[in-house]
């Protein structure tokens, strides 16, 4: 054990928050929607979006998701450039656990996205093979300009001791 | 939607991950991670190929829902845990089904059981167990 320590306890409750300097637009809506090889005209099609009750096409729920986009810093050495918590646990791997979301209200083109992250919880176990295990959890709220809430996201992120020296 | 009924079993979504198509993604979500593409960099971490952003699973599943249940259809809630990594040029499959039906004052709310394998000559789960719930406007 020994992976979380207090400073990381302390951490509990901090948020990170990040606004898009623009809406969402039409044009980052369709480049997610062909990259997942998904060209649904609810996503490309603003005729199609509007016979099914929408005011213009909307974003494929998942596009919301992803907060790099809102990101002003630059890119790390790993070429990443998006929210982190800036979590560093020498001789660990990490992994993601999983993701739950909930989608709200369907994402419009002339939405402007804040992400509102907190980290809610960090615990620490270890497994019946004796490995040490971190396990953080965020939570994110996507709003718009409105203070809708869009959807919100809960994610795990999970560090695992390599063993050998700490 | 009186035809669907707790046990329909939901049509599979099979998609084949080439690195275009996780550049593609890298690029769409703005997540320029070498992880997903950059050969020297996993050379150096001993990963054998580009490793697939889990979180393009998400839209496969409510791709696989909304191609199901149509235009009138809203993906409401979904969850997932990730269990192996997939690897560049490897096929997933989405398959699911109902576990719950209810009408509700706003429509048809249908929930599933979902699990995103890969298939083929390393087959194993990607992620699962995933669910999912769907509005279906009347």
């Amino acid at each position: 054990m020994g992976l979380l320590t207090d400073e990381l306890r302390a951490r509990i409750g901090e948020q990170a928050v990040y606004t898009a300097p623009e809406p969402v637009g039409r044009a980052s809506i369709r480049y997610y929607a062909l990259a997942v090889g998904d060209a649904n005209p609810l996503y490309l099609d603003a005729s199609a979006a509007q016979a099914a009750g929408y005011s213009d096409v909307i974003a494929p729920p998942t596009w919301i998701t992803e907060t790099n986009q809102y990101m002003t810093g630059s890119r790390n050495a790993e070429g990443y450039m998006g929210h982190g918590w800036g979590i560093e646990l020498p001789n660990t791997r990490l992994v993601r656990g999983g993701n739950s979301y909930t989608f709200n209200k369907a994402i419009h083109p002339d939405d402007i996205v804040t992400a509102t992250w907190e980290i809610v919880d960090a615990t620490e176990r270890t497994t019946s093979k004796g490995t040490d295990m971190l396990i953080v959890t965020s939570s994110a709220t996507y709003t718009n300009q409105r203070g809708e809430v869009l959807a919100t996201n809960t994610e795990s992120l999970i560090w695992t001791s390599m063993g050998g020296a700490a | 939607m009186s035809e669907i009924t707790v046990g329909t079993v939901v049509p599979a979504l099979t998609k084949t991950i080439e690195l275009t198509d996780m550049i593609a993604y890298a690029g769409s979500t703005w997540d320029w991670h070498k992880l997903h593409y950059d050969g020297e960099y996993l050379a150096q971490k001993k990963i054998p190929k580009p490793v697939v952003d889990g979180q393009i699973f998400g839209a496969y599943l409510v791709q696989q829902l909304q191609d199901w249940l149509g235009p009138k259809a809203f993906v409401t809630a979904l969850d997932f845990r990730f269990k192996n990594l997939v690897f560049a040029g490897e096929t997933i499959e989405c398959t699911a089904s109902v576990t719950a039906v209810e009408q509700t004052p706003d429509g048809t709310l249908i929930t599933v059981a979902s699990e995103v394998g890969v298939v083929g000559e390393n087959a194993r789960v990607a992620a699962g167990p995933c669910s999912a719930t769907v509005l279906v406007r009347s």
